[in-house]
């Protein structure tokens, strides 16, 4: 399935919605869009990924880069992964480091 | 259930990524297997088969690489190998990332290293060959 990744921003707040599978060739795409959305300095990041169906490593790089690239101040928060993506969290560590929510806000 | 064995071949781009994770996925319908097994499976083959294709072929500068995948399917055990003829890489050698490391802020993370830790322990065992030249990655998959 196509990678998709579509953003907006309220009140600081970047939302980012992305959906399908989200490989190393796909990577890319959600790079730009953090770097398009860093513009504008949000304090908070909101990813929407009830429909993201896959997940690689070069996923996980790109939430780094996210923490990298906005400051590690800035909270990130998962909004509804689906459980094989909690598994990938869980076994890498990174479920420390972002906020696992069924809603935002929550 | 028959022994049964089948050969994909792919070229190796990352275009591929996605049409190995439809074959492996319909495998693991078609045997069965669990959807969470059946993902860490396909996720396991995603990150080695990322790591052939990127630093195997793309970054020696081969344009023109090329890789099989070849599903054994045995009494009890789903059996993926991976083959390439790339420079040879040993990701049992490769040291995992400590517990110490999982709990480093991201923003501090060292970048390497996360795609061979997933793939080695998203299956029920992972075992590396060289044999006539070629990388052999096998991923062995519980079926019951």
């Amino acid at each position: 399935m196509n990678f998709t990744v579509t953003s907006e921003i309220n009140n600081k707040v970047a939302t980012l919605t992305l959906v399908g599978s989200l490989d190393s060739s796909s990577a890319f795409v959600f790079q730009e869009e953090i770097q398009k959305v860093a513009v504008q300095s949000p304090v908070e990041m909101v990813l929407r990924v009830s429909e993201l169906s896959f997940m690689a490593s070069a996923g996980l790089r790109m939430i780094v880069f996210a923490k990298q690239k906005l400051g590690s101040q800035v909270q990130i928060y998962m909004v509804s992964p689906q459980d094989q993506i909690i598994d990938t969290l869980q076994m890498t560590g990174f479920i420390h480091s972002v906020h696992i929510v069924d809603k935002y806000p929550e | 259930m028959e022994a049964k064995k089948i050969t994909y071949s792919y070229v190796a781009s990352l275009d591929v990524l996605e049409s190995i994770r439809e074959m492996l996925t319909q495998a693991g319908n078609d045997i069965g297997l669990s959807k969470r097994k059946t993902y860490q499976l396909t996720l396991a083959i995603d990150e080695i088969a990322t790591n052939v294709i990127k630093y195997g072929y793309q970054e020696a500068g081969i344009s023109d690489g090329f890789f099989d995948l070849i599903i054994e399917f045995k009494e009890g055990e789903l059996i993926v190998s991976l083959e390439d003829t790339a420079t040879p890489f040993n990701p049992i050698e490769h040291s995992l990332p400590t517990e110490e490391d999982l709990n480093i802020p991201l923003e501090e993370r060292p970048i390497g290293g996360l795609g061979v830790m997933i793939a080695r322990q998203s299956v029920d065992e992972f075992k590396y060959e060289f044999v006539n030249n070629k990388n052999r990655n096998i991923f062995i998959v519980k079926t019951n």
